[in-house]
């Protein structure tokens, strides 16, 4: 008799858990794991300020050197060449692949140049 | 860099470059795009993709680069901070199991296949077969280079093991699998494909394949494992959408398994080590091996030559992406045949390969652009090579390891230290029902201790 009351009982605490939380009150709906990792945190960068105008300033062409590429970029080279003859256009073959990163040419770029244009495949 | 900049962008990447933009924290980044492709383009078809408009905005793209570098920021462009992101919930919405499948995949949770939908109770039980705490770290992944890296514990690879339906003593392997890093769907328009070899007494103690059919979807161990390698690369490892972290123009099928397989260590010829002892483990140890390459070649072929020839005749003419390695699958006859050649180790038959294997002559032209300057200034040994035509054989081994480094796109994956003289790898399997080997441009990219994750 006292082992019935406390299954009886046990089995309301059940119900009433189930209730209270939502998810199991219908036997049809089954709770499942997020099978998805961790995402890291999103930093937003600053964009750098732009100037006014690009007149007497020096823009670097960064080629990454994707395979068989090097006709666009001396295509694109002339043609900003010749519609804006005010900015000095400098066309640079990054080091390496076109994968590698270039750490020195950047510093450069930062040195000397109002911006950069850089060019990826394919 | 800190100074203005515009990428330009040939116009079939446009939500890859969005979404990495975004994640790299700079949503606004002002890109130009360009018809796609502009490789082996010739100069006029490029001036006129210059004269013309982007693609995507149909704005004059000179004017567009030109604006991009010099038009001034908006208020949001210039502030820090960070940007929003749906945050993770350890348990999904409740629902009934036939819409959470669905959901799964539309999520692209899955690999177009059912699974075991990853309730707590599975989880649970996948994660009695390790001593390590489900909240323990097990590593982070990315769909390649560029991408960001997601982070995962080993509760969350017991999910991903639940669902590609692995039993619970399977799950050391899958651990050690996740804790190297290397995702099974690198991002690349290539496709590549990875391989993972079992080695040691866990292939016995979970009951792998090595016989017949140790490469097909016959067993359970082996297809799960290498399954779940892919779900853990797109769940785990953030791999796997189209367009933004999975570029494989055609796809891999390999992808599917992974071509998940043990090493028959009984079927070894005498003094052929294992492979897990070839890169430094004990032969108690049990090891999983990773590689990475694209295809996989299955060669049924009968001939009165010694059948290490026919290895090596194969080697030489072979042709891929991944043309300066190579991995050999004998079964177990055909590992005998060549050790009864004279071969009375891995190593030293690697090394006869690449010594011995020269290099079709459109193959050696095509990737040796200054030799084939220096052949037409009749600059010898080159000019003679030529002259015998493009098909001739070069001889010139594209196995060795300097004729293999910097070349290797395999290098996608960070490569453990591999002491081996040539890039061609050697591996046992199968059930000895006939003298077939398959071969392929897979190059080894790393082990892992299964012991480890016990």
């Amino acid at each position: 008799m006292k082992n019935t009351a406390v299954k009886i009982l046990g089995l309301a605490l059940m119900a009433a858990a189930a209730a209270s939380v939502g998810w199991t009150a219908d036997p049809a709906r089954i709770v499942v794991m997020n099978p998805q990792g961790i995402k890291p945190e999103i930093r937003k960068i600053p964009m750098a300020a732009r100037p006014a105008s690009l007149d007497g300033k020096t823009v670097y062409i960064v080629d990454t050197k994707y395979p068989n590429t090097k006709p666009f970029v001396e295509e694109l080279h002339a043609a900003l060449k010749a519609k804006y003859p005010a900015t000095t256009w400098v066309l640079k073959d990054k080091i390496g692949g076109y994968m590698d990163d270039d750490p020195n040419l950047w510093k450069e770029v930062k040195a000397k140049a109002a911006g950069a244009i850089v060019l990826v495949g394919h | 860099m800190g100074v203005p900049a515009v990428p330009i962008i040939t116009a079939r990447f446009k939500e890859l470059v969005t979404t990495i933009s975004y994640k790299k924290g700079i949503p606004n980044m002002r890109i130009t795009y360009t018809p796609h492709p502009i490789t082996d383009r010739p100069a006029e078809l490029c001036r006129q993709y210059v004269a013309g408009n982007d693609p995507n905005s149909g704005q004059p793209m000179l004017g567009q680069i030109y604006a991009g570098l010099s038009r001034p920021l908006s208020a949001e462009d210039g502030k820090a901070g960070f940007l929003p992101r749906e945050a993770r919930t350890r348990l999904l919405p409740p629902d009934t199991p036939e819409k959470l499948m669905e959901y799964f995949h539309e999520q692209g949770f899955t690999d177009g296949n059912p699974v075991i939908l990853p309730t707590e109770e599975k989880v649970a039980e996948m994660l009695k077969a390790t001593s390590r705490q489900p909240d323990e770290w097990v590593g982070q992944m990315r769909p390649s280079p560029p991408h960001e890296a997601w982070y995962y514990t080993v509760e969350m690879v017991a999910v991903n093991a639940v669902m590609a339906g692995a039993k619970p003593e399977y799950f050391p392997t899958i651990l050690a699998l996740a804790g190297k890093g290397v995702t099974s769907m690198f991002s690349s328009t290539s496709s590549f494909a990875r391989m993972v070899v079992v080695n040691g007494p866990v292939v016995d103690e979970i009951g792998m394949n090595t016989g017949i059919g140790a490469m097909g979807p016959v067993n359970r161990a082996n297809s799960a494992i290498g399954r779940c390698w892919t779900l853990i690369s797109k769940n785990l490892g953030g791999s796997g959408k189209p367009g933004e972290t999975y570029l494989g123009s055609q796809g891999n099928p390999l992808n599917y398994n992974n071509l998940c397989f043990p090493e028959n260590e009984a079927g070894l010829p005498a003094g052929w080590k294992p492979l897990h002892v070839q890169k430094g483990f004990k032969k108690s140890d049990s090891v999983v091996s990773v590689f990475s390459g694209w295809s996989m070649s299955d060669i049924a072929w009968y001939s009165p030559l010694p059948i290490h020839e026919v290895i090596r005749g194969w080697l030489e003419h072979f042709f891929s992406f991944g043309t300066t390695q190579a991995t050999l699958v004998l079964d177990p006859i055909v590992a005998a045949d060549v050790a009864a050649n004279g071969h009375p180790t891995k190593e030293s038959f690697a090394k006869y390969l690449a010594e011995n294997t020269g290099t079709p002559g459109w193959l050696y032209w095509s990737q040796n652009e200054r030799a084939l300057e220096q052949a037409k200034k009749g600059v010898e040994p080159y000019a003679g090579w030529l002259r015998q035509g493009e098909g001739a054989v070069v001889p010139v081994s594209r196995y060795t390891r300097s004729a293999s480094a910097g070349r290797n796109p395999a290098f996608m994956a960070s490569r453990d230290s591999n002491e081996t003289s040539t890039s061609i790898e050697i591996v046992v399997t199968g059930g000895g029902t006939n003298t077939f080997w398959s071969g392929g441009d897979f190059g080894y990219v790393g082990s892992a201790s299964v012991d480890d994750w016990r």
